[in-house]
Formats: structure tokens, C-alpha cells, sequence
């Protein structure tokens, strides 16, 4: 040891406390959103909330930053006490600061550390860290295959990677030694899919290949992973034990129970419906359909017409069998009504009464005239005759005539 | 069995055991659970759900509702007018009871209907046969080889028979049966 080495450790220089400084700000940042103060983690989700609609604002608000009162704006969901609490704490811990470092300043920014660390967060909830994982060894395999990648780096990559898994392992294999509720609940977070192990053995083997020396860190990750994949097949046996009484198809893989239908005994399929009843309804051949069928389906002969019928029910004749012998009869005896033996009469004539009967006489009239078999017709002429006073305020000249016999 | 529970109406258990089993056929004596109507031959009664406002499923395809999911609709609906052709001979009257016709005279309607290999054709309709029996559109004696129409037949309104009948009018005769030799259908 040399003795600079030795001074070196034994006072920190204002240079090491800098570095150190640095390193605590990042940690700080990131984990700001999460601070209940300067000194604990938050004990209220929604504390994260108001640290998640600030940080999404200043992303909205681009590099002008945004001045307190817009921040409390955007919060306005939250009380005051609770927004001045976290801004507090946020600006305490770096994650907001102002645009220029000088008293009153009015503007603030957001840190881009806080909103890394907070996605991390909020994604580590959602799978305890299963994708993660995933994640962290797709990176470790690149780093391991970058050439500017020292042996230093690739043993403390596998370390942390070893321990990562050696406390995944004792997590699941507490939670299979606890009760059956816990490791339905907990244990899909946990437990690896064939694809994490596959993942990780490949990095531990390139990273042997590549640098033999470090065959101590990676017996040790050989081992943190065969222990992971022992935990997780057997909670994975636990589960499947308690499974046969449960229904929940979601508690195993579909693996799980692919292989659980193939091997199963008869009894032990029929076990799982117990108690239900099937009252399935019977299947409906409306007699439509049986002809549609047998209309549309393949045939030997080519298919005989069948009579234009209609598919809807027949209600029958009709009572109103359309013959016009009645309407012509009345027609005409309206018609020799109006004449009165003449042979023509004037239309404004008939007209000069009550309208409403009026009127009526002249549809009538006009079904005379359009009448193909009577032998009558309406001539009207040019004119048009203006009368204030009438009710049909204005008539245009016309003759009712009679054309035959 | 029934011991223990006897709080429980006997017409609901009726009722239940009806749906369960299908389509099941009591002594005529009995009476019907609540929510069945009974379609009779004379001695025995078969217990049928009855519908809403005397409407049938049909009306699903009115409101674009899914019917009942059931594979080759088409072909069962041709066995049942092949076996309809045969037991249904005095069309004007009502499809139920009917009499009873040989299995084989209805494969052999059946095969004149279809296209294609006549013994495969056989086959297959023997299966929907089956099936039309299990649901209870055909009553199926497949050790004396005699069908009849099945009590669900029972509920066809009276006014939508009229196309149906036309078509058993047009299909191939089934064949005179001299001498009744029921020995084809062993199992």
C-alpha cells in the first residue's frame, strides 16, 4: 500500500465530498416523488399523486417552467396543506428548482432524474419487478458483448445480479411456506417464466466465455439462478396442489393447466365441475330455417321453382276484392245529382256553398272526370276569378259536362 | 334421497329435474311443473318450456341475438325434413304426434335429397338423427329403426308451417315399404 493510497482514505478530500455530494443529489432526485420528507418515504399514495400531476405539468409547460401559482393551479385537486407539504419536500430534495438560482425567483423546472425514478416506480408496482429483471439482463447481455466492457464491471454486473436473484428465491420460498391466500395473491409476481432463467444462463455463459477469471462470481450466479427456478417450481407445485379446488384459471399459467388436463385422472376432470348444473337450451329449427336449409343445400337434381309464395304467413284474400262497380254507381249518381237532366253545368255554380261540402264535391267531380268508364268530364278554363269576399277566395271558371249517353 | 329437504315444492323440483334432462316424457296422469306446457301423444306427456308471449326462439333473429351455437345447422335441418317427409304424412294436420316411420326409409330420403356418396350420406345422417333425438326434435327407437316427430315439433306456430309443408311436398317420396325390414341398424 502506498502511502498516498493510505492519506486518501484517511481524509476525504473537498473533492470526494463533492463526488459523494453528487452521487446524493442523483439518489435524492430520484426518489423524491416518493419522500414524505427529507427524511422518509411517504405514507399516503396520493402524496405520489400530487408529485405525478406536477412533474406531467412541467412537462406540458416546456422550458418557460412553471411559477407557483400555476403549480397550485394544477393541484387544485389537493389541499393546500398537502401541495405546499410536497412542494416543500420537493424543492428540498431537488426534484423542482428554480430556473435561476437567486432569491425570489418566480419560475420553476423540474428535474429529469424525478421522472425517470418515478416510471421505475410506478412500473415496479405494477409486476414486482418481473419485467425488470427481464430489462436488466437484456442491458447486462449488451454490456457484456461491448468491447469497452472490463472484467471489473462484468463481476460486479453478476454479482448484483446474483444477489438479485438469491433474494427473489428466499422471497418466494417464504411466501411458499406461508399461507396459501399470500402466494395466490403475491406468488405471479415472483415467480419466473422459463424465459427469465433461459435469459439469465445465456448472460452467465458469455460472460464466462468471455472472461474465464471470473468463474467464482459466476458459479455463484449459476447457483442464485438454479435456486431461483427451484423456488419457483415449487410454488408453482404448492399452487397447483391447493388449484385442483379452485376455478380461478388465472392463478397458474395456461401451461399449468394444459398440462394439468392431459395428465389428470377422469375423476379428477369431472371433480372440478362438482355442483353445477348444465341446462344448456336445446337448439331451435324454425320450420323457415328447415326450408332454407333444404333449399340451400347441395342437390343431385337441379332444384324445381318452387311456387311464388311468400314466406311470411298468408292472411288469405282480402275482403276488398278491388271490383270498382260500387264506386262507379255512386260516382255517377253524384254526377246526374249536379246535372240534374242538364248537359253542362258551371263549376262555380256547384262551388257556391259551404266550403267544406264543397269541396268534397269536387274531389268527387274530379273522380267523375278521371273515371275512364263515366262518360262526364271537367273543362277548366284560363281565367281566374278573384272574389275577396268568397271562401274559396279565388275559382277558376270551369264547366262539369256530360260526354255520352 | 328426498327425505330430508321436504320444504321444497314438488312441482319445482319437477320443474328442475325437466331441464335438466332435456326434453322428458311423464305419464299423461301427471301434471305439468309450472312454466312447461305438456305436448301429448295420448299417453305419455313430454315437458317442453314455454315461451314468453307465446314467442319462439326465432325471435332472437330479430333482435340480432346469437341463437343457440350448433354445428352444421344445415345438415341437421336437412335430416329433420328427410324425417319429417316420412313421419309427417298427413301434412294438413299438425306436425306432432305424427306416426312412426322406419330409420331407413328416412336415410334413404335423405340420401336422394343430398349430393354425393349415398352410404356416407347415410352416415352422417344417422349421427344427426341421434342428435335430433337427444334434443328432442325426433323420438328415435333405434332398436325397432323407428322415428317419429319429436315433441318440440309440438311448438311450431300453426301459421309459420306453410312454406315447410310445400317443401315436404317437393321432396323425393319415401320409398313403399312392402315388407318392414328394420335389420340394417344393428347398433
Amino acid at each position: 500500500m502506498s502511502p498516498t493510497s493510505g492519506n486518501a482514505e484517511a481524509a476525504a478530500s473537498l473533492d470526494d465530498v463533492l463526488v459523494g455530494e453528487a452521487v446524493l443529489g442523483v439518489y435524492r432526485q430520484m426518489f423524491a416523488a416518493l419522500a414524505r420528507d427529507s427524511g422518509a418515504v411517504v405514507d399516503d399514495p396520493e402524496l405520489v399523486d400530487v408529485a405525478e400531476t406536477l412533474l406531467a405539468a412541467f412537462a406540458d409547460a416546456g422550458e418557460e417552467g412553471l411559477s407557483r401559482e400555476q403549480m397550485r393551479y394544477v393541484c387544485r385537486r389537493y389541499s393546500t396543506e398537502v401541495f405546499e407539504n410536497r412542494l416543500r419536500v420537493l424543492k428540498g430534495l431537488g426534484a423542482v428548482r428554480e430556473v435561476f438560482p437567486k432569491p425570489n425567483q418566480l419560475r420553476y423546472r423540474a428535474s429529469f432524474t424525478s421522472v425517470v425514478g418515478l416510471m421505475f416506480v410506478r412500473r415496479m408496482m405494477l409486476d414486482g419487478g418481473q419485467s425488470e429483471m427481464h430489462r436488466l439482463l437484456a442491458l447486462e447481455q449488451l454490456n457484456v458483448a461491448d468491447p469497452r466492457m472490463t472484467a471489473g464491471q462484468a463481476r460486479a454486473g453478476a454479482e448484483g445480479l446474483a444477489r438479485a436473484f438469491r433474494l427473489w428465491s428466499v422471497e418466494l420460498l417464504t411466501l411458499t411456506n406461508g399461507t396459501i391466500e399470500e402466494l395466490r395473491e403475491q406468488a405471479p409476481k415472483l415467480w419466473g417464466t422459463e424465459e427469465i432463467l433461459l435469459r439469465a444462463e445465456r448472460l452467465h455463459g458469455a460472460i464466462l466465455r468471455r472472461w474465464p477469471e471470473l468463474d467464482r462470481a459466476c458459479t455463484d450466479l449459476r447457483a442464485a439462478i438454479y435456486a431461483y427456478g427451484d423456488a419457483s417450481r415449487r410454488a408453482a407445485a404448492r399452487l397447483s396442489d391447493s388449484a385442483g379446488m379452485t376455478r380461478n384459471l388465472t392463478l397458474l399459467p395456461p401451461e399449468t393447466w394444459r398440462t394439468f388436463a392431459r395428465t389428470a385422472s377422469r375423476d379428477e376432470l369431472a371433480g372440478v365441475l362438482d355442483g353445477f348444473v348444465f341446462d344448456a337450451p336445446a337448439p331451435w329449427h324454425e320450420p323457415s330455417a328447415v326450408v332454407t336449409a333444404v333449399e340451400d343445400g347441395p342437390r343431385t337434381t337441379p332444384p324445381r321453382p318452387a311456387p311464388p309464395r311468400a314466406s311470411v304467413p298468408d292472411p288469405g284474400l282480402s275482403d276488398d276484392t278491388g271490383g270498382d262497380a260500387t264506386a262507379a254507381e255512386r260516382l255517377r249518381e253524384v254526377a246526374e245529382q249536379v246535372l240534374r237532366g242538364r248537359d253542362r253545368v258551371a263549376v262555380e255554380d256547384l262551388l257556391a256553398q259551404d266550403w267544406v261540402a264543397a269541396r268534397r264535391l269536387l274531389a268527387d267531380l274530379s273522380s267523375v272526370h278521371l273515371h275512364p268508364e263515366l262518360p262526364y268530364r271537367l273543362v277548366w278554363s284560363d281565367g281566374l276569378a278573384a272574389r275577396p269576399d268568397g271562401l274559396p277566395s279565388w275559382v277558376t271558371p270551369g264547366v262539369f259536362e256530360r260526354t255520352g249517353p | 334421497m328426498s327425505a330430508d329437504p321436504p320444504a321444497v315444492d314438488p312441482r319445482v323440483l319437477a320443474r328442475a329435474r325437466a331441464r335438466v334432462l332435456g326434453v322428458p316424457s311423464v305419464p299423461a296422469a301427471e301434471p305439468a311443473p309450472p312454466g312447461m306446457t305438456g305436448a301429448s301423444d295420448g299417453e305419455r306427456v313430454w315437458l317442453l318450456p314455454s315461451w314468453p308471449d307465446a314467442a319462439t326462439p326465432a325471435m332472437l333473429e330479430e333482435y340480432e341475438v346469437a341463437p343457440m351455437p350448433l354445428d352444421r345447422t344445415g345438415q341437421a335441418r336437412r335430416v329433420l325434413a328427410a324425417a319429417l317427409r316420412c313421419c309427417w304424412t298427413r301434412l294438413d294436420d299438425a306436425p306432432w304426434p305424427g306416426g312412426p316411420a322406419p330409420v331407413a326409409a328416412v336415410l334413404e330420403v335423405y340420401a336422394g335429397m343430398s349430393r354425393g356418396d349415398p352410404e356416407l350420406a347415410r352416415r352422417w345422417a344417422t349421427g344427426e338423427l341421434r342428435r335430433l333425438s337427444d334434443t328432442g326434435w325426433l323420438l328415435v327407437d333405434e332398436e325397432a329403426g323407428a322415428v317419429r316427430p319429436g315433441p318440440r315439433t309440438a311448438l311450431w306456430r300453426e301459421e309459420t308451417l306453410g312454406t315447410l309443408r310445400d317443401l315436404l311436398r317437393r321432396l323425393p317420396q319415401p320409398p313403399p315399404e312392402p315388407e318392414p325390414e328394420p335389420a340394417g341398424d344393428g347398433s
